[in-house]
């Protein structure tokens, strides 16, 4: 079996890359995709807890997250889609419309 | 009905209310009917535009007066009558009313009631005839009289209800409603500047001294919890006051007195005042507004009286001797030098209040340090002084309302005769405008003299009315002019403080007799000045109506002084009736022994100096330097030629040259009115202006200065706030994981 402490450690630097990425790029389906990073990362954590604590509550978490996750790029690629349509371009630099 | 301690049920009591308020629903009526007709023929001609509906309110309320007074003097005791119309008490815990009253409508009579209730009525309506007279023949008042129609009867509701009033609350709001009508009135002609300004200063000047009334009052309140008369005035209650409290709160009452009755310091309002038509005069300065401040002063009597505040209050009955005496000189040299025939009238009428003042004083502080309640001699001291003071009320009221209405006529004339010579050819022209387009001074002694054969009627009615302000022997204001100067000098025998006042209100006979010679022999002797005086005619219907009224009321205060008027109105409790215990014959040879010839030294001689400095040296000065004789060929009525003969050969014979004094720095000072107005005004611009621009520069800074500074400093966080507001969706998940991470720090940190 796999030490607990390690999935931590791999959930960790998976949610600081996801973060980063979230920051750092323009592309909107790229920070999508670092959400899902970040979301993983959760999972991760839930699976390392799950496992440390022999409880199974934390891999049903897992998979309701996963679902929730599923749905989520649904929606969030809608929005890019009519974002797109709005404004032909799904750079996060040229959309600042809660500004106003 | 029903009420307090002493009420008394009787016929006239019941309607007495309707004394107060037939005038005060005539007002709004006139105002209204005026504004309906104005301009209709009917109501110019028949209705007088108001005077004549004015006019039957002011018979039925003096008839009414009258027959109220009859009652109390029929009743004999002269003791206390009160009605009650409405009363309100607390509700108590049982639902009940709890018997005591807290407010409520009610008369109250007594002898000093009954005096000015008579002086306000009986003037109030000559007054009125007198209007109707001169309002209404004077173009320049067209189309506008009901208001002043409307603001009279008011003033006089104002007036008969502060007298009749049953609480010092009630009091104070109807001195208040007078103080409101004296504004609208003296601000008749407001299109004019002068007026709309002595109308303010009017205003502003007493409303200085009706501060302090009210805070009187509200100690009054502290002191006994009511202002209701019957209880205030209960000797029981009074000896459980601490007498020092009663003392600043009675002293508070007096400074308003002092204001409504133009004293110094807060007289200058009163000369100003003549802005308004004449018979605003008259009513403001004899009958009514002045005289509520003497009365709120004779009010106080049953305080000095009380036996718990015996010579408690004799400081405060000094200041009141004092600041009469100090007016009393001080207004009557500004007179000297007025040319203004109201203006010397206005000086005048502060000089005699002043009178009354020290004759209040001296009368209250020998009732406070006298032991009058078991001392017979006492009692009679006190009682004619007292009465003294309230009896040169009365003959001040008559003479100073007759003169001024007197003086009224010949202005009224002066007018006429002016229009007559200079617009004599478009007689037939509108001539609203006449009045204003040349510089004419129809008020300036300058322009008249030599109208005594002219206008004889108001001549005598002057000539009287002088008489008797000055006090020459027999007539009007001698019998009470002469108790109080006695009075001030019986007083300052005992109190050397009392020798200020004393002292004043001697050398002010000489003055008085001086400066009222002076009016009438510029007016009325020597020769007519100008062209428009040699063409005066009296004319005007209505005028001499309230004139001869007045003159003979004046000639017969001897009656009065023969009825013992002056022990009959001092005494408050009753014990003498009318005619006292003599008759009328009896009563006059007592008076008259009294005054003439009196055992003790003192006052023998006392009494002969003020004859001979206000009827000989006064007058006689007056006629060396004004006197002269009429026009050749004219000649005045038999009892008024032997004095302009006398005039004019005193004149001729000790006439001396005054130009240097004319000219001197006091007689300037005088025609300043000794700078007091000048003195306000800077003390005005100083203290006022500046605690105004203070507090405006308070304002501006700091009230202002914080909202500005907190509307500022937001605006300003809020550009900063601004600016993180990117509309970037990286900088929001930013901020969202910092916002987690400083709560995950402030969890680690708390727990």
């Amino acid at each position: 079996m796999i030490d607990p402490a390690w999935v931590s450690v791999l959930s960790a630097i998976l949610f600081t890359i996801g973060l980063w990425g979230a920051f750092t790029r323009k592309n909107a389906i790229v920070v999508l995709m670092c959400l899902e990073l970040i979301l993983n990362a959760a999972n991760l954590q839930f699976v390392a807890a799950a496992i440390q604590h022999g409880d199974a509550s934390g891999w049903v978490y897992a998979i309701f997250a996963i679902a929730i996750a599923a749905s989520e790029v649904a929606i969030g690629l809608a929005i890019f889609l009519a974002m797109y349509g709005q404004h032909e371009t799904i750079s996060l630099d040229d959309v600042n419309l809660l500004k106003h | 009905m029903g009420g307090t301690s002493e009420t008394i049920s009787s016929t006239f009591i019941e309607y007495a209310i309707f004394i107060v308020l037939l005038p005060m629903l005539a007002f709004p009526i006139i105002l209204f009917l005026g504004h309906i007709f104005n301009g209709n023929q009917t109501w110019v001609k028949s209705a007088k535009e108001g005077g004549l509906i004015a006019l039957p309110i002011m018979v039925a309320s003096f008839i009414l007066s009258m027959l109220l007074i009859s009652e109390f003097i029929g009743a004999g005791t002269g003791s206390h009558h009160i009605g009650n119309w409405l009363s309100f008490g607390w509700i108590g815990e049982d639902g009940m009313t709890i018997n005591e009253k807290v407010f409520g409508v009610g008369i109250y009579i007594d002898h000093v009631t009954v005096m000015l209730l008579f002086i306000a009525s009986f003037l109030c309506m000559l007054i009125n005839i007198f209007s109707i007279g001169y309002m209404n023949t004077d173009p320049i008042n067209d189309n506008r009289n009901h208001r002043f129609y409307a603001e009279f009867v008011l003033f006089c509701s104002g007036m008969l209800g502060m007298v009749l009033a049953d609480s010092f609350l009630w009091l104070f709001i109807f001195w208040e409603l007078m103080g409101l009508c004296s504004y609208l009135l003296i601000g008749f002609y407001y299109e004019k500047p002068s007026a709309a300004y002595a109308a303010k200063k009017a205003f502003l000047t007493t409303r200085v001294g009706d501060v302090f009334l009210v805070i009187g009052l509200v100690m009054l309140w502290n002191l006994f919890d009511s202002l209701d008369y019957a209880i205030v005035f209960n000797e029981d209650l009074i000896a459980q006051v601490d007498p020092g409290q009663l003392q600043l709160a009675l002293g508070m009452m007096f400074i308003g007195a002092v204001g409504k009755s133009a004293q110094f310091p807060l007289h200058v309002w009163l000369p100003d005042a003549m802005e308004g038509p004449t018979p605003v005069s008259a009513l403001i300065h004899a009958a009514t507004m002045v005289n509520a401040g003497l009365y709120l002063v004779a009010r106080m009597f049953p305080f000095f009286g009380a036996e718990s505040m015996h010579g408690e209050l004799v400081d405060l009955a000094f200041i009141i001797a004092a600041i009469g005496g100090i007016t009393a000189v001080m207004a009557a040299a500004i007179a000297f030098v007025q040319d203004d025939l109201k203006k010397v009238l206005a000086y005048s009428t502060m000089s005699q209040l002043a009178y009354i003042f020290t004759g209040l004083g001296a009368a209250l502080w020998l009732a406070n340090s006298y032991d009058w309640h078991t001392d017979d001699k006492a009692h009679g001291i006190v009682v004619v002084a007292f009465g003294a003071a309230l009896f040169h009320l009365f003959n001040h009221a008559m003479a100073k309302g007759m003169l001024f209405m007197a003086s009224g006529s010949v202005i009224h004339e002066m007018h006429h005769a002016h229009h007559d010579l200079h617009h004599h050819d478009d007689h037939g022209d509108d001539h609203h405008d006449d009045h204003h387009d040349d510089h004419f001074d129809a008020q300036s002694m300058e322009n008249m003299g030599g109208l005594a054969s002219k206008m004889p009627i108001t001549a005598t009615a002057m000539l009287v009315g002088s008489a008797s302000i000055m006090g020459l022997p027999l007539i009007g204001g001698f019998w009470s002019k002469e108790g109080i100067i006695a009075n001030a000098w019986r007083v300052a025998l005992e109190d050397p403080r009392f020798f200020l006042p004393a002292a004043c209100v001697l050398i002010g006979a000489a003055m008085t007799g001086f400066y009222m010679s002076r009016m009438w022999l510029k007016t009325f002797a020597g020769k007519p000045k100008t062209e428009v005086a040699a063409n005066v005619h009296e004319h005007t219907p209505w005028i001499p109506i309230p004139l001869v009224t007045l003159t003979f009321v004046s000639l017969s205060s001897v009656i009065l002084a023969g009825m013992m008027f002056t022990h009959w109105a001092g005494e408050p409790n009753g014990g003498y009736a009318f005619f006292g215990e003599k008759g009328m014959l009896k009563g006059l040879i007592y008076e008259f022994e009294h005054v003439f010839v009196n055992p003790d030294a003192f006052f023998f001689v006392l009494t002969y100096v003020a004859i001979f400095i206000g009827a000989i040296v006064g007058p006689g000065l007056a006629m060396a330097l004004y006197g002269g004789s009429l026009k050749d060929g004219e000649k005045a009525k038999p009892w008024m030629q032997p004095i302009i003969n006398l005039s004019s050969r005193v004149n001729a014979k000790r006439g001396f040259d005054n130009s240097a004094w004319a000219n001197s720095g006091l007689s300037n000072a005088l025609k300043e009115r000794l700078y007091f107005d000048k003195w306000y005004d800077a003390a005005m611009l100083k203290l006022v202006a500046g605690f105004a621009n203070i507090s405006a520069a308070f304002d501006r800074n700091v009230v202002d200065g914080t909202i500005k500074t907190i509307e500022s400093t937001s605006q300003k966080l809020s550009t900063q706030v601004r600016r993180l507001t990117t509309g970037s969706a990286r900088d929001y998940i930013m901020m969202a994981a910092l916002g987690v991470l400083v709560i995950y720090m402030l969890l680690e940190v708390m727990i």
